[in-house]
C-alpha cells in the first residue's frame, strides 16, 4: 500500500462516519417520533376535556359563548396541542452520534466484522505494530464499500403497531361533538331548578346561597356520574377520606352524604377505623362473608356465641374443685388439669370461660387477631392459646410434679439424659435408653482346686560319663569365598608364616592344605594364631 | 522457549497469519482422518492448544473424547501421556516422586522420577473420578506450568496442555471438579452425538481392516511459534470493553447483570474468564482472516469459555436454568 493511502483512508473514514451519523440521526429522530405518538394521541384528549369543562362552567355561570367557544377553535386547538408538544420535543432532543457508533453501524451494514471501526481505532494510535497496520490496510476495501452503502432502514426500524390506541381519537371526536352540542343548550340561570336533566347539579347548587363557593365544587364533579355503584376514582376516594378525618364531615349536608353512597365503601380498613373508631372496635372480620355487611354479621354472630356456652353449661356442670396440675400449679393464671398432661382440647370443660369472658375475649380478640394477622401478611401463631405446652422435659423418672433432685446443674448430664438428649426431640423416632451392663450374679460359679505342692526327686546327670558323638555331624555349611578373598587370606598367612617360621609349624593333627581349599587354610591359620 | 516473535510490518503479519491458518488446517485435517463428526470439538481443542489453554471435554461415553486427544498427540508429534483417573490415585502417581537410587560409588541418593504429568499433551481421562487431592495436583501444573515435588520445582516443557474428559451421566462415585480447577480450563466443550452420515463413516473406518495411521504434521516448536502469533493479534478498546462487560454481566449484583443473572447465578466468571475470552477471540479472528479481534469473536467463543465459570444456584437448577441459558441471556 502506498504512503498516501492512510490519509485517503482517513478521509474515507471521515466521510463514512459523517454520512452514517446523519443517517442514524434521521432514523433515530423517526424512531423518537414514533415512540412519542402514543403520548401525543393521549394529549389529543386534553382540549376536548377542557371544552367540556368550559361548557359546564358556562352552564353554571351563564357566561355567553362568544368566539372562544366556537367549534372550529376547539378543533384547531385539539390538534395543535399534541403537534406543538411533539414538535417541541423533537427540537429539544439533541442526538449526538459518535464516530465509533457510526462506523460500527457501517460495519454491521456491510458485514465487515467491525473491520472499519477497528481500523479507525488503530489509525488514531500513535504507533502501530504489524498486525495493526495489516488491520488498517485490510479495512481499506471495506471502507470503499461502506461509502457506497446506506443504512438499511427496514432492519433498523422497529415495527410498532398503533392499533391499540384507536379508542383515543374516537373519544376525542366524541368529546368534541359533545362540546359542540352543548353550545346550543340554554344557559341556566342561578337558582333555576326547572331543568330536569341537571336537577342533581342544581340540587347541590341551590342548597347553598353562593353557587361559586369552592366547597360545592367536588359535588358538581361527582354529579355527572349517574351510577351510584360505580366506584369513584382513587383521587376522589382519598379526598373523601381526608375530609372525613378532618372536621369537614360535619359541614357536608346529610343529603350530600347519603347521595354519595356508603361511608365505608371503597376505603381501607385502616381508613375506616380512623374515620369511625367507635364502630371499628368489636367489629368482627368480614373476610369470607362478602354478602353481608359488618353490622349484620355482628348481630348474627353474637347470639350464636351466647347460646352455645349455655347449653354446655347445662349438660356438663362445672366441677367444684379442680386440682392444679403439677406443672402449672401456682404459676400464672392458666388452669391445668391433673388428669391429663397431654395437650387438651381448646373447648374442654375444664377451661370453659364465663360468658363475660367470651364476650370480651372471643369477640374482640378474634377480631383483633385477624386484623393483626392481616396486617402481618399471614396467619400468625395464636399466642392466646391456653393449651398445656408440650412436655419437653428430658428428665426421666420423676415426672413433672417432682423435680429431679440431682438435676441441680452440678455434675453434668447423666447417662440416661445423654442417651436421649437432642435426638429425643426428633418426633416419631424412638430412642432407647442406654442399658448399663452388669454381671449376672447367679449363673457364674468360681471353683478352686486345692493342691498341696510336693517336691520331686530326680537324678543328676553325670556329664563325665558321656561318650563322644558316634553318628555323623550332618551337613556343614562351607561358604564360598570370592577368589580375591581367598588369595588375600592366603597371602596374609603366608606372610605371617614367612616372618615366624618356627611358630608357623603345622600342628600335629592338621592335614595338608591346598590353595583350592580356602576354608581349611583359614582354619589352620586361625588355629595357629592363638599359639603364636 | 524461543525468543518472542516480533511482527513490526504488515507483510510479516500477513505471513504469520497465513502460516497460522496453514498449520491449523493441516492439523485439523490430520485429526479429522481419525475423528469423524466432531468438527466443532476439534476446532475447540485446536483453539485451546493455540491459545495456550486447557480443555475440559464433557460427553457421554463412546463419543471419541479420548480418541480425539490421542489423535492430536500423534498429529503434532508431541510427547503424549494419558492418565486414567481413579479414586485410589495419589498425587505422586501423576506428578512423579523422588526414588532412592544407588549410584556407581555404592552410595544412594534421591532422584526424581517424573510422572505422566511431565509431557506436552496430557490426557486426564475421567478426571472427576479422582479424589480432590489428586485433582488439586493438577492446579499448579495447569496454571504455572510447573510441578513441585518435595523441595524441588520442575518446570514443564512447553507446549503444555491438559485435556481432561469427564462423563456427565455417571456421577456415582465421582468428585466434581472444584471451581478453582474449573476456572483453569480455557474451554469446556460439550461433545455431542455425530450426524447420521458421520455414523456411516465411523462404521466404515472402525469395523474394517483399514486402519487409519496418523502422521505428525507439526511439532512443538511450530505450536510455540503459533502461540506467539496468536498473542500478537491486537484488541481494539471497544472489544476489550465489550469483553469486560460481558464477564461482569455474569456476576450477580454487578452493574451489567441482568435480572436473570441476579436471580439464578451464585457465582459468575472471574478475570481469568476475560483473559480466556480475548485469547480465544484472537484465535478465531486469525482463522477468520482478520488481524484484530471483533465483538462477534467474543460472542462466538463465549459459551465455551464461560460455560464452566458460571455457577447456577439451587433456585436456577430447580427451574431448569443452565449456564448456557444464562450466557444466551447475557449475549442478548
Amino acid at each position: 500500500m502506498k504512503e498516501t493511502e492512510p490519509s485517503q483512508l482517513s478521509h474515507d473514514l471521515e466521510i463514512v462516519s459523517m454520512t452514517l451519523a446523519s443517517q442514524i440521526q434521521s432514523q433515530d429522530r423517526g424512531d423518537f417520533i414514533r415512540d412519542s405518538i402514543p403520548t401525543a394521541l393521549q394529549l389529543l384528549i386534553v382540549m376536548p376535556l377542557f371544552a367540556i369543562l368550559v361548557q359546564l362552567f358556562r352552564w353554571a355561570t351563564g357566561v355567553s359563548a362568544g368566539w372562544f367557544f366556537s367549534w372550529t377553535s376547539w378543533s384547531l386547538l385539539t390538534v395543535a396541542v399534541p403537534l406543538t408538544w411533539l414538535f417541541a420535543r423533537v427540537l429539544t432532543r439533541q442526538v449526538e452520534v459518535s464516530r465509533h457508533r457510526a462506523l460500527l453501524a457501517a460495519d454491521k451494514q456491510i458485514g465487515s466484522s467491525e473491520r472499519i471501526a477497528t481500523a479507525d481505532h488503530f489509525m488514531r494510535r500513535p504507533s502501530r505494530d504489524g498486525f495493526m497496520q495489516a488491520a488498517v490496510e485490510d479495512a481499506a476495501d471495506w471502507v470503499g464499500r461502506a461509502r457506497e452503502a446506506s443504512l438499511d432502514e427496514e432492519s433498523v426500524r422497529r415495527s410498532r403497531s398503533f392499533l391499540s390506541l384507536w379508542p383515543i381519537p374516537l373519544a376525542v371526536i366524541g368529546l368534541l361533538i359533545a362540546a359542540f352540542l352543548t353550545q346550543f343548550a340554554r344557559v341556566p340561570l342561578a337558582g333555576d331548578p326547572s331543568l330536569p336533566e341537571l336537577s342533581s347539579v342544581t340540587d347541590a347548587i341551590s342548597m347553598t346561597p353562593e353557587p361559586l363557593q369552592p366547597k360545592q365544587q367536588p359535588n358538581v364533579e361527582e354529579l355527572p356520574d349517574p351510577d351510584p355503584e360505580k366506584e369513584p376514582p382513587p383521587e376522589q376516594r382519598n379526598q373523601r377520606a381526608v375530609n372525613r378525618q378532618g372536621s369537614s364531615g360535619a359541614d357536608i349536608p346529610d343529603e350530600a352524604e347519603e347521595s354519595s353512597g356508603k361511608l365505608s365503601e371503597g376505603e381501607t380498613r385502616e381508613s375506616q377505623q380512623s374515620a369511625n373508631p367507635s364502630s371499628a372496635r368489636g367489629a368482627p372480620s368480614t373476610s369470607g362473608q362478602p354478602s353481608k355487611s359488618g353490622e349484620e354479621t355482628k348481630r348474627e354472630r353474637k347470639p350464636k356465641k351466647k347460646q352455645k356456652p349455655d347449653k354446655e353449661r347445662e349438660k356438663k356442670p362445672r366441677p367444684q374443685e379442680e386440682k392444679p396440675s403439677g406443672a402449672t400449679a401456682g404459676q400464672g393464671s392458666s388452669k391445668g388439669s391433673d388428669n391429663n398432661a397431654a395437650p387438651s382440647d381448646w373447648a374442654s370443660t375444664s377451661q370453659a370461660a364465663t360468658p363475660d369472658d367470651e364476650d370480651i375475649e372471643d369477640e374482640e380478640d378474634v377480631a383483633d387477631e385477624e386484623e393483626e394477622q392481616e396486617s402481618r401478611g399471614g396467619v400468625q401463631p395464636n399466642l392466646r392459646d391456653r393449651r398445656t405446652p408440650v412436655n419437653r422435659d428430658l428428665q426421666i423418672g420423676f415426672g413433672n410434679a417432682q423435680p429431679n433432685p440431682d438435676a441441680n446443674g452440678r455434675g453434668g448430664p447423666g447417662g440416661q439424659k445423654k442417651s436421649r438428649g437432642v435426638a429425643s426431640l426428633v418426633l416419631g423416632v424412638p430412642i432407647p435408653d442406654r442399658v448399663n451392663g452388669q454381671p449376672n450374679k447367679g449363673r457364674i460359679r468360681i471353683t478352686q482346686q486345692r493342691i498341696t505342692p510336693e517336691a520331686e526327686q530326680s537324678n543328676p546327670v553325670a556329664a563325665q560319663d558321656r561318650l563322644p558323638r558316634q553318628g555323623s555331624v550332618g551337613p556343614i555349611h562351607h561358604p564360598d569365598f570370592s577368589p580375591w578373598l581367598q588369595d588375600f587370606v592366603r597371602r596374609y598367612f603366608l606372610e605371617r608364616r614367612a616372618q615366624n617360621p618356627l611358630q608357623a609349624s603345622p600342628p600335629k593333627n592338621t592335614t595338608r592344605t591346598t590353595p583350592q581349599d580356602p576354608l581349611q587354610t583359614s582354619a589352620v591359620a586361625e588355629s595357629d594364631t592363638p599359639q603364636s | 522457549m524461543s525468543s518472542s516473535l516480533s511482527i513490526d510490518n504488515p507483510e510479516a503479519a500477513r505471513q504469520a497469519a497465513d502460516e497460522f491458518r496453514a498449520v491449523h488446517a493441516s492439523i485439523r485435517e490430520e485429526v479429522s482422518r481419525m475423528m469423524v463428526g466432531q468438527d466443532a470439538t476439534i476446532d475447540g481443542v485446536l483453539a485451546a492448544l493455540f491459545a495456550a489453554g486447557h480443555v475440559l471435554l464433557e460427553g457421554v461415553p463412546g463419543l471419541g473424547k479420548t480418541l480425539l486427544v490421542s489423535s492430536l498427540g500423534k498429529a503434532i508429534h508431541l510427547t503424549f501421556s494419558r492418565i486414567q483417573f481413579t479414586p485410589d490415585m495419589m498425587p505422586a502417581d501423576i506428578r512423579g516422586t523422588n526414588v532412592l537410587q544407588e549410584n556407581e560409588m555404592g552410595g544412594t541418593k534421591l532422584e526424581f522420577q517424573p510422572g505422566p504429568l511431565v509431557a506436552n499433551l496430557v490426557l486426564a481421562d475421567e478426571i472427576n473420578r479422582a479424589t480432590p487431592r489428586t485433582q488439586a495436583a493438577l492446579l499448579e501444573s495447569m496454571q504455572e506450568k510447573q510441578i513441585s515435588v518435595g523441595n524441588r520445582t520442575i518446570a514443564l516443557e512447553e507446549p503444555f496442555c491438559v485435556m481432561a474428559t469427564q462423563n456427565p451421566v455417571e456421577q456415582e462415585g465421582t468428585y466434581p471438579l472444584p471451581e478453582a480447577q474449573l476456572d483453569r480450563f480455557l474451554f469446556k466443550l460439550v461433545v455431542g452425538y455425530p450426524a447420521e452420515e458421520d455414523y456411516r463413516t465411523i462404521l466404515r473406518r472402525t469395523t474394517s481392516n483399514n486402519e487409519v495411521a496418523l502422521n505428525p504434521v507439526s511439532n512443538a516448536e511450530t505450536i510455540i511459534r503459533m502461540r506467539q502469533v496468536v498473542r500478537s493479534v491486537p484488541v481494539p478498546d471497544h472489544v476489550e470493553t465489550e469483553a469486560i462487560q460481558l464477564v461482569m454481566a455474569t456476576q450477580p449484583g454487578s452493574e451489567y447483570a441482568r435480572p436473570l443473572v441476579n436471580e439464578v447465578v451464585s457465582l459468575g466468571a472471574s478475570p481469568r474468564g476475560v483473559q480466556s475470552l480475548i485469547l480465544a477471540g484472537k484465535v478465531r479472528a486469525l482463522l477468520d482472516g482478520r488481524f484484530a479481534v471483533a465483538g462477534e469473536d467474543l460472542k462466538a467463543v463465549a459459551p465455551d469459555v464461560l460455560r464452566h465459570r458460571i455457577l447456577v444456584n439451587f433456585h436456577g437448577m430447580s427451574d431448569g436454568v443452565t449456564p448456557d441459558d444464562v450466557i444466551q441471556e447475557v449475549l442478548k
